[in-house]
């Protein structure tokens, strides 16, 4: 399961504010970023290039999330070989053809590891460690979501590029990789000191 | 960039400085087609380059691209996808959809965004009907509903939120171009000069020129003499 | 129709006498007298039916039929190695199509493409044209097309068509049909009949792979799902059963 909010900011500028940042490769794979949009765009269009190629190819197999992203890896590596980097991080999500599941990441100068959680921006610092408390391989999809929400929330909270605007994206053995409907969460500004920060403090800012 | 007068050199005068289109530029598509704003000014330094230029530029019949950022980097842009398409148009034998445009000028913004200062509004009508498509400086490309660009956007994000509607008629979407250029050119120096639009449809491409003096008044200015 | 011993066919840019260029129609020769029969009919199918080569051969390891891209597909006739030239060409063409103007390459573009490009084998003294045909079909903005791409170059679009040994019998049967009616699925079932009947003569084992584009297959080039196959082939064994009876 892979989630991530809709901004498309253009300095500290909020400017776009519907732009899907996770994307359907193919029924196994799903591919999320964070950094600039234009690498992004241009690493979808490799990813529809190399899927097409698949298809031709027309052999009844299909390429593999583990292989998507080896071959992300790679790409990343190698242009920041050219020292001209994509300026992305990407996550990689999937399901194998025997049914394992597959989670990994790509930063921009080509590092990469694979883990049963990664997040990208400020999801490393601030998702992670819920997700260590919380995640296990065995938790049920129910409860992955809820936690891929309160992960969201506390993201929204204290990164200033974002907004209450998300997607969440899934694939299971069973179930084709699938990008969801943007929604908003629900957030709390309503407990009473903050309203009034100072009513029992007096003289603190 | 130097020249030698009388023994001294004189280095970067304002009227040597880069020539930019620090500019207002915007799209709207509206049920039926788009129309395309911009201001006229040019600039270089604080230096007005042009007072009346046209930054509206047309890449099909159907299809036109606001300039903002360098003016000789998004002359280059514009006369290579007009090039592209005219070759394109000839292979198809038909008419050529406004995405294939946007395309083609965001082959161009990204594969030399090292090189280039190129901020793009194309706008235009096809079979699927009427749609904009805005390319910002990196090379990004977005279909909007409505997009605004160049220095001048920067005044009137707000305003533009809050005063666009889904479903514009092509009258509304006329005034709404018309007043978002008007504040932005209020606010931003770069801006100025006067109004040009394109409004796109099915039956082609129809321009209009609102010159300064025409302009309303705004907050702390006064109106031309008569 | 032949130059042999004659000088004039050792080169495309030798004309006879009689203002042919034999090299050209050494190719063209070379699809007609293939053991392979081609059909394609709009709306928008492809069918193949082809001698097997070996009792030793794998089921299905020698194909006809390729992808091109999500929304167009080929069909080679004539020699295997030339065909597989002219689909590596038309899948460069369909990928440097969309990485240049972002979209799928339309079905009329590809096939000038092709064309242009298998023309210019007639053109060389040091090349020969290639002895292959291609029955293209695409479904783009346009709506479905199928296409025939000659060893000359010449390319058209059709209703339904056919290349191979059994041109002519495939295409009577075609005439008889109506075309622009039937659905794809019809279509299917058809194609796989009338190869079954022009093949009943010889009795010679063969194989037969089909493919469709269609709003069926989602716009997708792609072979037919099995189980649609298998039912076309046996209405077809039913069907040549049925004439058999009334002989």
């Amino acid at each position: 399961m892979l989630a991530a909010d809709t901004l498309g900011a253009y300095g500290s500028t909020k400017r776009y504010k519907s732009l899907e940042r996770i994307v359907r490769v193919n029924a196994r794979t799903l591919v999320g970023a964070g950094g600039e949009v234009s690498d992004f765009q241009y690493i979808v269009r490799l990813l529809d290039e190399l899927t097409t190629d698949d298809y031709r190819t027309d052999d009844g197999i299909e390429l593999g999330p583990k292989e998507i992203f080896s071959y992300l890896t790679r790409v990343m590596y190698n242009r920041r070989g050219k020292m001209d980097p994509l300026w992305n991080s990407l996550v990689v999500g999937g399901v194998e053809a025997d049914g394992t599941p597959f989670l990994g990441t790509v930063g921009m100068i080509g590092t990469h590891y694979e883990d049963s959680h990664v997040a990208t921006g400020f999801g490393a610092h601030l998702a992670r460690p819920l997700f260590r408390e919380r995640q296990s391989d065995a938790m049920s999809e129910a409860d992955a979501e809820a936690l891929l929400r309160d992960a969201l929330r506390v993201c929204y909270y204290r990164d200033k590029q974002s907004i209450n605007k998300f997607q969440i994206a899934k694939v299971a053995a069973d179930a084709p990789a699938a990008v969801g409907e943007p929604f908003a969460l629900e957030t709390s500004w309503d407990y009473k000191a903050f309203a009034a920060p100072t009513k029992w403090a007096i003289g603190a800012w | 960039m130097a020249r030698i007068v009388a023994g001294s050199q004189i280095t970067d005068a304002e009227y040597m400085r880069d020539i930019s289109l620090g500019t207002t530029i915007i799209a709207v598509t509206f049920d039926g087609g788009v129309v395309l704003g911009a201001d006229s000014r040019t600039s270089s330094g604080t230096y007005i380059a042009n007072r009346v230029q046209d930054k509206i530029t047309p890449l099909l019949d159907n299809v036109y691209l606001c300039r903002s950022g360098s003016a000789s980097d998004t002359q280059a842009i514009a006369s290579y996808v007009q090039y592209y398409l005219a070759q394109h148009q000839a292979e198809l034998g038909g008419p050529v959809r406004v995405e294939t445009a946007a395309k083609l000028a965001m082959q161009m913004a990204y594969g030399n965004k090292n090189m280039l200062q190129a901020g793009l509004i194309i706008a235009g009508h096809d079979s699927s009907g009427g749609s904009v498509w805005a390319i910002p400086l990196g090379g990004t490309l977005l279909k909007v509903p409505y997009a605004i660009g160049g220095s001048g956007s920067a005044y009137i994000t707000g305003w533009c939120d809050k005063n666009w509607r889904a479903g514009f008629t092509r009258e509304q979407a006329r005034e709404f171009v018309r007043a978002a250029l008007r504040h932005a050119m209020a606010r931003d120096s770069s801006s100025g000069g006067c109004v040009r639009t394109v409004v796109i449809d099915s039956n082609g491409a129809d321009r209009e020129f609102i010159p300064n003096t025409k302009l309303p008044p705004t907050y702390g200015e006064l109106a031309a003499p008569a | 129709m032949s130059g042999i011993g004659t000088g004039y066919d050792l080169s495309a840019t030798t004309y006879s006498p009689d203002g042919k260029v034999f090299q050209t129609d050494y190719a063209q020769k070379a699809v007609d007298n293939s053991r392979v029969t081609s059909v394609g009919a709009q709306r928008s199918r492809e069918a193949v039916e082809k001698l097997v080569v070996s009792k030793l051969l794998v089921e299905r390891s020698s194909r006809r039929i390729h992808n091109i891209d999500r929304h167009a597909g080929i069909c080679m006739a004539g020699l295997l190695p030339d065909g597989r030239m002219v689909v590596n060409r038309a899948a460069d063409e369909a990928t440097n199509y969309k990485s240049f103007y972002g979209e799928p390459i339309p079905g009329r573009v590809l096939c000038e493409r092709l064309a242009s490009y298998m023309h210019l084998f007639n053109l060389y003294w040091s090349m020969r044209p290639y002895g292959a045909a291609g029955l293209l079909a695409t479904y783009d903005d346009d709506g479905p097309a199928l296409y025939l791409v000659e060893p000359s170059g010449v390319a058209h679009g059709y209703f339904g068509t056919a290349v191979g040994k059994a041109r002519q019998a495939v295409k009577n049967e075609l005439e008889k049909m109506k075309l622009g009616q039937i659905t794809c699925r019809e279509a299917v079932v058809e194609a796989a009949k009338i190869l079954h009947k022009v093949h009943e003569e010889d009795g010679k084992p063969f194989e037969i792979e089909i493919s469709w584009v269609c709003d069926e297959s989602g716009r997708v080039h792609q072979k037919v799902p099995a189980e649609v196959l298998a039912e076309a082939e046996a209405a077809a064994k039913a069907a040549l059963e049925e004439s058999d009876m009334e002989d």
